[in-house]
């Protein structure tokens, strides 16, 4: 056998090698021909050249095609692999009514966006671009990433890459799995967190969004009735209040000298409170979709615990810091978490209601026409 | 639509070819710019039969090696007329701005 015979079967060993890093189906079906084609690609690439300049470039020619193999393998394996999670039944049940089933669609698009500036949020990265903008000094980057902080970290961009990938029940899990993680970091001692309305408000918006994101047809059909310009609207809008949102220690303009100084009452929002202002202009970008009453309502649920927030701010301007005559309700789990639950509660009655008589509406129809 | 993908549609778009003639067709169209290498254009084939945009032709022997060839479908020289529409008009719009001849806005 001639020394480039020799050279030619070696080479299509060692592709054979690699092609079996390709599904089987597609080995069947091309590794033949493919093996033909870099044999030929390689014959098609012989030079005149001086020995070790001809070495060189069929050595970078083989690994680059060797490289190329393995590329192609794993684009098409992953392609398969996101075909099938795509064509999966699983967690197929789907809201009946027409109404409610569009509401949570539009929730499905407009919660995970929510969720990921709500996460950016608390870790004051669009305050920190905002700040090296506006040249603010007290809007800092608190990149501290304790255990507690880590299912927001994860589950925000996580769900939100899922939804990109129109993996709407794989994204509606990591949105539970953030709540739960949520509830469960803030279970442990020494965090202390979910009878923090903040905290409520993530873990009922990733509740929402997991609920919207399994039961409802998901962003597509969410998409189509939000509109294009109404979902950027909705993006646009929560990044800069965002950015502009600042925690309870941090104020619009100079810093004020005393409580009750005019800064101190207008700015000094906590950080998820101009988040939920958002939602108002999602409410206004919903209101050209005939679902709009039961987006609010939807909305509504993560939002209740924002009341305790507002009702301290109310407090602390009109009757002084705590303990100077306050009359500040303290939150606790249950004032938190029992009315988003009765509403959700009241939700799912009221649809059972309205199809049972709507049910017994027809079955009086047909009585009559019969 | 990908440049690679453009490019593999325009080489079949004038008939049927096997693997090898694709890659040097595309080569050739992209005067060289191109070179996709056979994991590359396989994935890419894959995905376009996959797509209904080509499909298998005709099988040969060739010095004992099996060549399949090839051909666009009616719906892949849709697309890739529609392709050709979108980049004529942008093509224009950036000839008009640029003050080239042949601009349209």
């Amino acid at each position: 056998m001639s020394v480039a015979a020799t050279r030619r079967s070696r080479m299509e060993k060692w592709y054979r090698r690699l092609l079996a890093l390709y599904p089987k189906d597609h080995r069947l079906e091309h590794a033949e021909e493919m093996v033909g084609v870099l044999l030929a690609a390689d014959g098609a690439a012989q030079v005149r050249a001086p020995k070790p300049v001809a070495w060189a470039l069929r050595f970078g020619q083989h690994t680059a095609d060797s490289a190329d193999l393995v590329g192609g393998a794993l684009r098409i394996r992953g392609r398969i692999a996101l075909n099938r999670l795509r064509r999966t039944h699983w967690l197929s049940w789907t809201v009946r009514d027409q109404r409610w089933s569009d509401a949570l669609a539009v929730v499905s698009v407009v919660a995970p966006l929510l969720l990921l500036v709500a996460a950016l949020t608390e870790f004051r990265i669009p305050q920190a671009v905002a700040s090296s903008i506006t040249g603010h000094p007290h809007w800092e980057l608190t990149a501290t990433l304790g255990l507690a902080d880590l299912p927001m970290a994860a589950g925000a961009p996580g769900v939100i890459i899922l939804v990109f990938l129109r993996l709407r029940r794989l994204a509606g899990l990591g949105a539970l799995a953030t709540a739960i993680g949520q509830v469960a970091a803030g279970a442990v001692p020494a965090f202390a967190g979910y009878a923090d309305p903040a905290v409520a408000f993530t873990v009922l918006l990733s509740g929402t969004a997991a609920v919207a994101l399994l039961l409802s047809p998901g962003p597509d059909r969410g998409l189509a009735l939000l509109t294009r310009s109404g979902t950027a609207l909705v993006g646009a809008a929560a990044l800069i209040l965002g950015g502009f949102s600042v925690g309870g220690d941090v104020w619009f303009g100079a810093q004020p000298t005393r409580s009750d100084d005019f800064g101190g009452k207008v700015a000094g929002l906590p950080a998820d409170l101009l988040i939920a202002a958002v939602l108002v202009g999602v409410a206004a970008a919903c209101l050209r979709a005939p679902v709009s009453r039961r987006v609010l309502v939807l909305l509504a649920i993560p939002v209740i615990p924002y009341a305790f927030l507002w009702q301290e701010k109310l407090a602390v301007d009109l009757f002084g810091p705590p303990g100077g005559g306050s009359a500040i309700i303290s939150s606790s789990i249950p004032l938190l978490y029992l009315p988003p639950l009765l509403l959700a509660s009241l939700v799912l009655f009221g649809t059972w209601f309205a199809r049972r008589r709507a049910g017994e509406r027809d079955r009086q129809v047909a009585s009559a026409t019969a | 639509m990908q440049e690679p993908t453009f490019l593999i549609l325009t080489a079949l778009a004038a008939g049927a070819q096997h693997g090898y003639g694709i890659m040097s067709d595309v080569a050739r169209i992209s005067d060289g710019r191109v070179r996709l290498r056979a994991g590359t254009l396989y994935a890419a084939l894959d995905r376009l039969k996959a797509d209904g945009l080509v499909t298998g032709d005709k099988e040969e022997i060739v010095d004992g090696r099996l060549r399949r060839y090839y051909r666009i479908t009616d719906e892949g020289t849709a697309e890739l007329a529609a392709e050709v529409g979108r980049l004529r008009a942008n093509a224009a719009v950036a000839a008009s701005r640029l003050g080239l001849a042949g601009g349209t806005a």
